[in-house]
């Protein structure tokens, strides 16, 4: 039986708003349960207790969960996730400024991880058990399990000693006069308002950074890519095209690659989880003022509508990101398209 | 005399692995004539495909062709520039592989393979085409090789084309620049009996059409028979010996040979054997049997079967693939449900642990965990009946005595041992248990015929001292004609026919079953005239379509 392939996006589709479902509420609980008092947190110690109590009531937190849940829901689902009990703002306000900043780096790190690990593995694979692939295999051991912030201040004391003038924090240097864009990605900005100064001051913040969050992907997708590699080279067709005297280069980069492709591809969507949460250490070091850090201050200070929202996105970071690969990998491999209803 | 197509002479190969090197051809000459076929024969290691690999150009990096020339239309290939030699491929020579589907990148089409092929082909001549021109250039060939829907085929995925449409793409790769040599690595031998009958039709009537010669690897003596008029019999790296086909089929010298043509189970003819049938009351009873895969618009894989076990009886369910043997034998198994009709399996409930029926695999390559020694693989079954200490150990010498195996072999572990040897290890892992029913699901598929044949004896030898029933699962006739005392064929879902084995084989009623008789390979000329005939008619309603 053949899948239609619209029903299978819609399918997915659905899983997706049942996973995002079950999240709000696990998070939802999960904030109220743990110890603290956010209204007490909120006002003070030297608040009386009459003002925590009122505050409790404006907040909606006499009430019973169940109801005090729906009631979120239901505003959420209208675009509002409640005030910000720190910044004094409504919360999609807050995420809109500091999400863009993150989903800036995560993406540049994708990318970078793409850029670096995938011909890093076709490379080593190609020269199996000789020294490159020696090497190779352990620089991306190395990249797996050193911790990622490591990466960051060794990044950030190489840049400041070697690299004199070139930017160690933050996103965007003061004195370009720069107001904010339509998307809030300035590399995309600067571009899109004739600021190409903008858009390369950008890109010198950024590559610090995206290259210390994706170092731990390059490191475990160059070994996925290896193995998927060489895994397919075994393959008779590999064989079949070479009796036929199609050159290695053709055999390598256009059969193998996209064949080897699959499983890279499938652990960058697994991998999306760990990215996300190394983004919250790396934009601490880097002062980035993303949604991460947003997002760790959130917790701190237990923010409850920050909080939930603050994993919400997150969460649909990562779901979006699987999707994505499901999409890519789908699109890949013919087979994946021809669910038999066997 | 004329200068022969392919002149292969005194070739020498060794393979280096892990610091050893190992000798794979000693000394191999043969010649291929100009339109001649040439069928290289031998069993698993005995350098039929090194030959060809050395022949194409395709030897692992490990491998190293000491002394010895391979000369081709006159010219030395060993000695030949690299580009030189890349040139030849496809063109002077080509190969078809034996797994249609492996053979193919199941992430691009088959036009894509097909187009890559002949891009590079017509580079190394010189010469240029656009891609519509190679399209129609395909095109051609493809209806060559019985493809009429080019463009379906083109546009397909490898995974969308059935097992014979492919192995037809798989020769039109072949043909696509006109190559003087087909070589050809036992092609069909991954697919039923009947489609690999007509592959081997269509590759015999392209050698005539296109003049070309063909040097065809095979395991298979009847394969032989059909495709080639020369054979080269090979064992372990040397060359046996050659001669005409019809000689070697009918009077082998060398006593290699003839045992190869022993062991080869017949058809016809006064060395099969018939097996009495079991006059013992029913053990297995099977009324109504369906199984539907999937919830809506499931696919039914049994339909109304029934069937009846006798104890103590080898009873055959053939049936190509698709057809549902695999499915009733799991049933019985308990090891999937029914959807609806009811099995009864007539002898006492077993002890705890104990099982009724248990089953031997196909492949016992992959059967056997390669990680845990016959030891380990046997204390499972033992300990889920109780068994310990030296209980056990006692047991499991006698499993090891009982499949004719030393008991010094329970330290070892599965890459130590040779196919037959891991089978008769899976053998004694199923006694294990203590079952009354054995199922054999194609027990010896994975092995040469020589090595079949020792099992298969092993198995009557053990039916025989255990008083145990079979059921017996396989597409192979010619071996159940000779091991089973009742046989059902299948076809899917359906059992068409059924009765003793020799009434069915010296009269089959049914068009299917005689399709399937007639397309066995057979090694003397007797056994072919006393297969049944069938018409064109009945083949194509029941055979399965590998064209399009």
């Amino acid at each position: 039986m053949q899948q239609h392939p619209f029903v299978a996006i819609l399918t997915r589709l659905g899983t997706f708003v049942l996973v995002m479902i079950a999240l709000s509420i696990m998070i939802f609980i999960l904030a109220r349960i743990v110890p603290g008092d956010p209204a007490r947190m909120a006002l003070g110690p030297a608040a009386t207790q009459d003002q925590v109590d009122a505050l409790r009531g404006q907040m909606g937190l006499d009430q019973p969960l169940v109801l005090q849940y729906l009631d979120y829901a239901g505003k959420a689902l209208r675009g509002d996730l409640g005030m910000s009990l720190v910044s004094q703002r409504p919360v999609t306000t807050d995420l809109s400024q500091t999400v863009p900043a993150t989903l800036e780096l995560v993406l540049v790190s994708v990318v970078f991880m793409f850029a670096v690990a995938i011909p890093l593995g076709v490379l080593i694979a190609h020269y199996r058990d000789r020294a490159v692939d020696h090497l190779g295999r352990l620089l991306s051991l190395t990249g797996v399990t050193i911790p990622s912030f490591l990466f960051a201040i060794t990044l950030q004391l190489l840049a400041a000693r070697y690299l004199s003038g070139w930017p160690i924090i933050g996103r965007l240097d003061h004195d370009l006069n720069w107001t904010g864009g339509p998307t809030g990605f300035l590399l995309l900005d600067g571009l899109l308002t004739g600021r190409p100064d903008v858009s390369l001051n950008a890109l010198q913040h950024l590559i610090l950074p995206a290259f210390a969050l994706s170092m731990a992907g390059i490191g475990q997708i160059t070994r996925i890519t290896r193995s998927a590699m060489i895994e397919n080279q075994r393959k008779d067709h590999v064989l079949t095209l070479k009796s036929f005297g199609v050159p290695e280069r053709v055999i390598i980069f256009r059969y193998l690659l996209k064949l080897s492709s699959i499983a890279p591809l499938t652990i960058m969507g697994l991998e999306f989880a760990s990215l996300i949460g190394n983004a919250f250490v790396i934009e601490m070091i880097f002062a980035w003022g993303g949604f991460a850090s947003y997002g760790l201050n959130a917790i701190l200070q237990k923010d409850l509508n920050a909080v939930t929202a603050v994993v919400l996105v997150a969460g649909l970071f990562f779901i979006v990101a699987n999707l994505i690969v499901d999409v890519l990998i789908t699109m890949i491999d013919p087979r994946l398209r021809r669910k038999e209803a066997r | 005399m004329t200068e022969p197509l392919l002149k292969v002479e005194g070739l020498n190969v060794s393979f280096t692995t892990y610091g050893r090197t190992r000798k794979v051809l000693n000394d191999v000459s043969f010649t291929v004539g100009a339109g001649e076929r040439v069928a290289l024969i031998g069993e698993t290691g005995s350098g039929k495909s090194v030959t060809a690999k050395a022949i194409i150009g395709t030897l692992p990096k490990n491998a190293v062709v000491s002394s010895g020339s391979i000369a081709f239309a006159g010219r030395e290939v060993l000695a030949m520039p690299r580009g030189e030699r890349e040139a030849l491929k496809g063109t002077a020579f080509s190969l078809i592989m034996q797994d249609p589907l492996a053979s193919f990148n199941p992430v691009f089409k088959i036009g894509t393979h097909l187009d890559d092929v002949m891009r590079f082909a017509d580079k190394r001549e010189g010469k240029s085409f656009s891609k519509a021109e190679r399209r129609n250039r395909i095109a051609a060939v493809l209806r060559r090789v019985q493809l009429a829907d080019t463009e379906r085929v083109m546009n397909a995925y490898p995974s969308e084309l059935s097992g014979g449409m492919r192995q037809r793409v798989l020769i039109g790769l072949a043909l696509l620049h006109q190559p003087k040599l087909l070589i050809a690595d036992e092609p069909g031998t991954a697919l039923d009996v009947t489609t690999q009958d007509e592959i081997l039709n269509l590759i015999n009537q392209l050698v005539v059409e296109e003049k070309m010669s063909l040097l065809m690897i095979t395991h298979n003596l009847g394969v032989v028979r059909k495709v080639a008029d020369r054979v080269v019999v090979m064992h372990h790296g040397d060359i046996v010996e050659t001669g005409p086909c019809a000689e070697i089929l009918k009077h082998p010298s060398q006593a290699y040979t003839k045992a190869l043509l022993d062991a080869v189970p017949p058809l016809y003819g006064p060395r099969v054997l018939d097996l009495p049938a079991s006059d013992k009351p029913p053990i297995v009873t099977i009324d109504g049997l369906n199984k539907i895969y999937g919830r809506r618009n499931g696919y039914h894989a049994v339909r109304d079967v029934n069937l009846v076990l006798k104890e103590g009886e080898v009873f055959g369910l053939a049936g190509e693939s698709g057809s549902g043997k695999t499915s009733v034998a799991r049933i019985i198994m308990g090891l999937s449900s029914a959807t609806s009709g009811t099995i009864s399996i007539d002898a006492p409930a077993p002890a705890k642990g104990r099982r009724l029926t248990q089953i031997v695999y196909q492949n016992p390559g992959t059967s056997l965990n390669p990680k845990r020694t016959v030891r380990q693989t046997l204390t499972l079954p033992l300990k889920a009946i109780g068994l310990d200490g030296a209980a056990r150990l006692a047991r499991m010498n006698e499993l090891m005595d009982l499949v004719r195996l030393p008991q010094s072999y329970l330290s070892k572990y599965p890459h130590e041992l040779s196919g037959g040897q891991k089978q008769r290890v899976a053998i004694a892992r199923a006694l294990a248990a203590e079952p009354k029913i054995l199922i054999l699901d194609e027990p010896t598929a994975a092995l040469d015929v020589s090595v079949q044949k020792t099992v298969i004896e092993l198995l009557l030898q053990l039916r025989e001292e255990l008083g145990l029933t079979y059921l017996m699962i396989s597409h192979d006739l010619s071996l159940m004609r000779n091991f089973c005392s009742r046989i059902a064929i299948m076809l899917r879902g359906e059992i068409v026919e059924d009765g003793a084995t020799t009434q069915v084989f010296a009269n089959p009623t049914h068009p299917y079953t005689r399709a399937l008789i007639a397309a066995i390979p057979v090694v003397t000329d007797e056994e072919e005239r006393l297969k049944p005939s069938v018409s064109e008619e009945e083949r194509t309603r029941f055979l399965v379509k590998t064209t399009d």
